[in-house]
């Protein structure tokens, strides 16, 4: 059974090899890749099954435990989250084909991308799915050295150069997440998740709000935390559309797992962490007036995002059952959501052959499903019921109340404005794209690339992830339990302990 | 009820289907569920007045107090039949309409049925998520509704400001309902209101949700959406923006009243704002000149008059309250059709373009009078006995009551005052104006017909309605004998009505017939007050972005300095304490080795020359490796000065392409603004290794059982090696993962544009890719002696590692710098000779045999990476101790070998010349 905790990193791994031994043959890495990541989707489904039924499925690589050897957790959170993300890197996969991005650089029957999306998703699986910090670092690793891959493949000199942005701030957060591990390894002597928490219960208690602050600087770069964010908006817009679809619905949602896993399982907060209220109310507020400056789609999508991290940050600051079920339902919205804007926007940019909403004008009236597939992750997006956004912003805002504080009313009030701020970005790209009369002007050719192959295979896959955001809101029932019992699990972290630090080892 | 609801979703959708056959036609279909809604909750009333109303729940997220229950009540049954039967009314009037339209009628239809099926959930919702729901979804319908085809610039202007000003009410709402949810224990608002918490954060959460009501009924000061609205055609302003949804606000006001109606900021919101609501949209209205505006800012009126009545928290206030509300939209909804009449038909809506329209056509001005009447407040109509029972409610009470008593009435003549201009601008004959010669169409009379005699009707028989609006006032303290009814008798109220007319009467006549501008001052202008919002919020947006978002690259790495620094450094300081136990060195060697480290970091930045700066970058690498040697880490020495040696090789061919200096950019202040936050950072850092070294209280387990147990687990004497092969083969598998996407990363990269070349194949001008030293006779000689010898020594490093100095990583990289050797006398020519496999298929291979290695014991029953070891006898070597994990070893060491190959061929490649300038330009602009 714990071989199902591995399957979602080792089986991209060997794919990825041999997607590289077979880099002449474009069909063969095509097969492998879709094969593969829809056998990691159902090997999420079964595990998330499996551990809602006992609870946590452990895997001690090489017999080791801990804190010896690498051990692999999937707990409610990791497999709810692995079983979301698979189906986003599954319909970016598709996507990609479909507009041949996998393609460019090379003739067409070679390619690099499969074995560098490969990787990434293993990284991603594994960051979920680790009880290491090390790992976790490594995990890290993975998913940044694949993205810069990625976010520079196939791309011009201009835009490389926006693209060393992310690289270099990437580099320099991995710098100080490794300087974190050696600070925590000096401290406890220990790097397993389990372990850490009794031993940093140990030392001083300012000394232990530092590392939680250090963890949470190191993490909140990547989860593009304000002030820690600007490089985002930045470098994402200049990616393929599907990378910076993949990067916006997943990588910031790793970051903000990792401040979860560590605030909650290493670090320890009895009640509402005030700071980290105030801190989600400013990401929520700067990210959301950084969009509405924007007339770039892409980088008014890249500051929403930035905003919505605030919503996570708000649920987390709270601590309690229910602010962490609005975090782990807000997470699955929100990549869901937002990878499905950023691969609309794709299509939206290529119908247009511009990304300034204020040269675009009448998409709705040329391509009436273009605007549906629009319209309904963008509602979602601002909270609108009945939507996937409008659960988990109610069960934030319940969390809120509950909390009944002046900082959560604050951050509650931060948390309507923005939403309302979200839909008036949204009204606005509806407004100046979707209506109006199309721009008289003959469109510039647009790049050779964004508008190879049909459009139509494209629109499937955001319909499809449209329709997948509309079963998370069905499904609202059984996944707020789920999630719920998640968030007791993450609180108590008892069940996590125990199965890490229990049973037989070698 | 749920079914009803369901049914108008399901129409919806099928209704595009018939469009393209039936046209227009399916708004007669569309108004097929609303009329069958209306005949049910007719027929299921008594159950509906009966103590315990029918209640329905769909379960949805029972852990969030997500579920959407339905109750139907009196209040429920009387927003109902006003919803579904003008619903239906309006429907076949746009059946009529649709003819004079130019598109849009299949988009009209849809969201028009879905409207109406919005508009019942939202006054049968128990729950506040349902009502929520609901809510929004006539506000999205609204938008589209209003915006159209979204041609139109005004259109647009007009639907973002409804969504807008709408939605900063309903947000508001509902984290006042989820507050007052919270406070009373439940998600229903039969239980919030039987409940009735108190206390001041009851307080904040009715004004939250009572702007939530005044934003949706267009009152004071967020009114201007409503007659901006009015771009829309008719019948949908005379559903969506006269009858139905705008009475959601005062819907929601009549629901919470029951329990909140006592609550001191409750009255003061809802009677202020309600009365200055009344008496501003009747001033407006006066001043209008199109008479559909006129009718708008007349609901805007009407619906502050509905506010006081609902939210004065009396029984005989809210008996009023419930005349008034059919009342209203029986009235206004065929004043609104009347106006689309003469708008298709006589192609104006203007009062000063509108003559004789009442000779022409008398019947229309017939059916049209009656409503007016009924509005006016006119026996015997139900707008009169409304207006009746709203003075007699008032007339008996304080100062305050005394105070509104004054502003219905002075509303009320403001009332009849428009009322009669709206009659004299549609149908009087004016001087000087051509007479309008609308055709006759008696589709629209009978539909206007029909509205305007239940309104007659329904006058003289309200006191046949008595259990529908008492079954809701009763929930309200006051006198219990009042039952509603035409005549109460002659009393005040009947003087005051009289007073009324009479003064509204003067009103009119004294107005002037072309009057233009307002009694208001401008400032008092709310459109403006919501364009100054919307242009703020913009110019915030810009200023507050351009202020952070700086597009510097520096400036982004030095906040994340700062914070990282600051943010915990302040917490440490404050409560962290100093590290103890401060030990200068453990081994003097460490002295000059670090010394020589930071030396070496000054002259990077220092360095002038590009090259100077790697080489000294180099040092710096050395000298850590030594620092490792001095700790006893030779296996990550060797390491480290193979990388390094690597790495100096590559920096050294990329540097071919650079300009030998850098070049300089920024002041002097900014170069020691960002010397500063370096070291800062780099002093914190040091600090904090300091601390937390000398914090730790328990020994560290793992170094200590790493060595103990190296051998016997992992076969592997050298603990470095077990653990990277065995204890932590994980991490390995992860870091070569890394390897391999970085060595193809950098090959596109480099190539970005241009790569074809599969293999290595022989240049047809070698000399040019050469480097003009590669001519050198003796280094030709000695790099094709040392290559096997070099190739020979990774072999043994990668056998040896398990128990001396080498590994998989060591040996690789000694194996690539043989090739590097190669390639440094030949050329690609020189390498394609020696390695005929693609490089990228070697990394692929090595990622994989790792990776195979991870999962075979699986295939035997052990969890994934588990080692295993076996002794053979071999001729010659004698015992030989082979363990699984020098697979591992054999993957890294492929791999490498295939990374260094790669990125041979491509820098290679791209130093030809002609070659994309990419590399250069990016580096040079950094």
């Amino acid at each position: 059974m714990s071989v199902l905790v591995a399957v979602p990193v080792l089986l991209p791994l060997l794919a990825a090899g041999l997607a590289l031994v077979l880099s002449q043959v474009g069909q063969a890495q095509r097969v492998i890749a879709v094969a593969v990541l829809a056998a990691v989707m159902v090997d999420a489904a079964v595990l998330l099954a499996v551990v809602d039924d006992t609870g946590a499925l452990v895997l001690r690589l090489g017999g080791y435990g801990p804190p010896f050897g690498i051990t692999l957790v999937a707990d409610r959170l990791s497999a709810l989250l692995l079983l979301v993300s698979s189906v986003i890197t599954l319909a970016v996969l598709a996507y990609s084909i479909s507009q041949r991005v996998t393609d460019y650089g090379r003739a067409p029957s070679s390619t690099s991308f499969h074995p560098i999306y490969l990787v990434m998703c293993a990284g991603v699986a594994l960051a979920y799915l680790t009880a290491d910090l090390f790992n976790l670092f490594v995990s890290f690793e993975i998913m940044l050295a694949a993205s810069y891959v990625l976010i520079t493949r196939g791309t011009t000199a201009k835009r490389v150069q926006a693209n060393m942005t992310y690289v270099i701030v990437s580099l320099t957060s991995s710098l100080l997440f490794i300087t974190l591990i050696a600070l925590v390894y000096a401290a406890t002597g220990t790097v397993n998740f389990a372990e850490l928490e009794g031993r940093v219960a140990d030392i001083a208690p300012g000394a232990q709000l530092g590392l939680a602050l250090l963890a949470l600087v190191v993490f909140g770069i990547k989860s593009a935390i304000v002030p820690l964010h600007f490089w985002l908006p930045d470098s994402y817009p200049t990616a393929p559309a599907p990378v910076t679809a993949v990067f916006a619905g997943l990588l910031t949602k790793v970051g903000i797992y990792a401040v979860i896993r560590t605030q909650t399982v290493v670090f320890t907060h009895a009640d509402t962490w005030n700071l980290l209220l105030f801190v989600a109310l400013v990401t929520m507020i700067i990210g959301v007036l950084g969009a509405l400056a924007q007339v770039d789609i892409n980088r008014l999508l890249s500051f929403l995002l930035v905003s919505h991290i605030g919503f996570m940050l708000f649920g987390l600051a709270l601590f309690s059952p229910l602010g962490l079920t609005g975090v782990i339902l807000y997470i699955l919205h929100h990549i869901t959501v937002q990878t499905a804007l950023f691969l609309i926007a794709g299509l939206i940019t290529r119908h247009t052959a511009t990304v300034s909403i204020r040269d675009m004008g009448g998409v709705a009236g040329q391509r009436p499903w273009l605007a549906v597939v629009f319209a309904v992750p963008a509602l979602s997006l601002a909270g609108i019921p009945p939507l996937s956004g409008f659960i988990a912003k109610i069960t934030l805002l319940q969390g809120g109340v509950e909390a009944d504080s002046v900082t959560a009313y604050a951050v509650a009030f931060g948390a309507i404005a923005t939403s309302l701020l979200t839909l008036y970005a949204m009204a606005r790209i509806w407004v100046m794209a979707f209506w109006g009369e199309p721009p008289e002007r003959a469109p510039d050719k647009p790049d050779a690339v964004e508008t190879a192959g049909s459009a139509r295979p494209m629109l499937l896959v955001c319909a499809s992830l449209v329709a997948f955001g509309l079963v998370i809101a069905a499904a609202a029932g059984p996944l707020s339990e789920v999630a719920g019992r998640a968030a007791v699990n993450l609180l108590d972290g008892g069940v996590y302990r125990s199965a890490v630090l229990g049973g037989d080892v070698r | 009820m749920l079914i009803a609801i369901v049914g108008h979703f399901l129409l919806a959708a099928l209704l595009p289907v018939l469009v393209p056959r039936y046209g227009r036609a399916v708004f007669a279909v569309g108004a097929l569920v609303p009329a069958a809604t209306l005949a049910v909750a007719l027929s299921a009333a008594p159950r509906a007045l009966s103590e315990a109303p029918p209640v329905e729940t769909v379960s949805w997220a029972p852990e969030l107090g997500l579920e959407v229950a339905l109750r139907f009540d009196a209040l429920g049954l009387a927003m109902t039949v006003l919803v579904s039967g003008i619903g239906a009314v309006a429907l076949l009037y746009y059946a009529c309409y649709a003819a004079y339209e130019r598109a849009g009628i299949g988009r009209n239809a849809v969201l028009l049925v879905v409207f109406a099926g919005a508009m019942l959930g939202l006054v049968l919702a128990d729950d506040i998520f349902g009502l929520y729901v609901f809510w929004e979804l006539t506000t999205l319908c609204s938008f589209l509704l209003i915006g159209g085809d979204g041609v139109g610039a005004a259109e647009r202007r007009s639907a973002l400001q409804a969504l807008l000003v709408t939605t900063v009410g309903s947000l508001a709402m509902l984290l006042g309902l989820i507050t007052l949810g919270s406070a009373a224990g439940s998600f229903r608002i039969s239980e919030i209101v039987a409940a009735g918490p108190a206390g001041p954060l009851t307080g904040v959460a009715l004004v939250l949700v009572l702007i939530g009501a005044l934003t949706k009924s267009a009152q004071l000061p967020f009114h201007p959406w409503l007659p901006a609205a009015m771009v829309a055609p008719t019948p949908i302003s005379a559903y969506l923006h006269a009858a139905a949804m705008v009475k959601a606000g005062v819907y929601l006001v009549a629901r919470l009243a029951p329990g909140f109606g006592d609550v001191g900021v409750f009255q003061v919101m809802v009677l202020g704002f309600g009365l200055a609501t009344m008496l501003v949209g009747g001033m407006r209205a006066l001043f209008a000149q199109d008479l559909k505006k006129l009718l708008a800012h007349g609901t805007v009126s009407q619906l502050g008059f509905l506010f006081v009545l609902f939210g004065a928290g009396t029984r005989t206030a809210a008996i009023a309250g419930m005349v008034m509300l059919l009342a209203h939209g029986l009235f206004k909804a065929p004043l609104f059709f009347t106006v689309g009449v003469l708008d298709k038909l006589a192609g104006s809506r203007e009062m000063t373009e509108l003559s004789g329209a009442g000779r022409r056509w008398p019947a229309l001005a017939v059916v049209t009078a009656l409503p007016a009447a009924s509005m006016a407040g006119l026996p015997p109509l139900l707008g009169f006995a409304g207006k009746e029972t709203s003075f007699e409610a008032f007339l008996s009470g304080g100062v305050t009551a005394t105070a509104v008593l004054i502003g219905l009435v002075t509303g009320s003549a403001l009332t009849v005052a428009y009322t009669a201009r709206f009659l004299w601008g549609a149908f009087a004959a004016k001087p000087g104006v051509a007479p309008v010669r609308p055709p006759r169409h008696a589709g629209f009379l009978l539909v206007i017909a029909v509205l305007a005699l239940a309104g007659l009707l329904l006058g003289p028989l309200v006191s046949a309605l008595s259990p529908l609006i008492t079954g809701y006032a009763d929930a309200l303290p006051g006198d219990p004998s009042y039952e509603p009814a035409l005549w109460h008798g002659f009393g005040v109220p009947v003087l005051l009505s009289a007073g009324v007319l009479a003064a509204g009467y003067v009103l009119h006549r004294v107005m002037p017939r072309r009057p233009g501008g307002s009694l208001l001052p401008g400032w008092l202008d709310a459109q403006r007050g919501y364009e100054r919002a919307v242009h703020g919020t913009d110019v915030l947006a810009r200023r507050v972005t351009g202020g952070t978002q700086s597009g510097s690259l520096p400036v982004y790495l030095g906040v994340i300095l700062l914070v990282f620094a600051v943010v915990p450094g302040v917490t440490l300081l404050a409560y962290g304490g100093v590290p103890d136990a401060f030990r200068g060195w453990d081994n003097w060697l460490q002295v000059p080795l670090t010394v020589l480290v930071v030396l070496a970091a000054i002259g990077v930045l220092a360095a002038k020359r590009r090259l100077t700066a790697v080489l000294l970058a180099g040092a710096i690498g050395y000298a850590i490796g030594a620092l490792f040697v001095v700790h006893g880490a030779p296996d990550l020495a060797l390491a480290q000065f193979l990388v390094e040696t690597l790495t100096l090789i590559v920096f050294v061919f990329v540097l071919r392409r650079f300009p030998a200096t850098f070049q300089q950019r920024g002041g002097h202040g900014f170069r020691n603004l960002k010397a500063a936050v370096a070291i800062g950072a780099g002093c914190f850092v040091a600090f904090c290794a300091l601390l937390f070294s000398s914090l730790r209280t328990a020994d560290p387990v793992a170094s200590q059982q790493y060595a103990t147990r190296a051998k016997a687990d992992a076969g592997a004497s050298n603990v470095v090696n077990a653990i990277l092969v065995d204890f932590r083969a994980f991490d390995t598998l992860g870091e070569i993962a890394v390897l391999a996407v970085a060595v193809t990363g950098a090959a596109t990269l480099i190539l970005i544009s241009q790569r074809t070349v599969h293999h290595f194949e022989a240049s047809d001008e070698p000399d040019r890719e050469r480097p003009a030293w590669q001519h050198a006779l003796v280094l030709d000689v000695f790099a094709r002696a040392l290559f096997p010898t070099m190739l020979l020594f990774s072999v043994y490093l990668l056998f040896a590692g398990h128990d001396h100095l080498g590994g998989g990583f060591p040996a690789g990289l000694v194996a690539g710098l043989g090739f590097v050797l190669r390639y440094l006398v030949g050329g690609s020519t020189e390498l394609s000779s020696v390695v005929r496999v693609p490089p990228l298929a070697l990394v692929g291979a090595g990622l994989g045999i790792v990776a195979v290695i991870a999962v075979a014991p699986v295939a035997f029953g052990y969890p994934v990476f588990t080692s295993a070891t076996a002794s053979l006898s071999v001729p010659l070597l004698g015992e030989l101790e082979l363990a699984s994990n020098l697979a591992v070893d054999v993957g890294v060491y492929v791999l490498i070998v295939g990374g260094v190959l790669d990125l041979l061929r491509t820098l290679g490649a791209s130093l030809r010349p002609s070659e994309a300038d990419i590399v250069v330009e990016a580096g040079e602009r950094r």
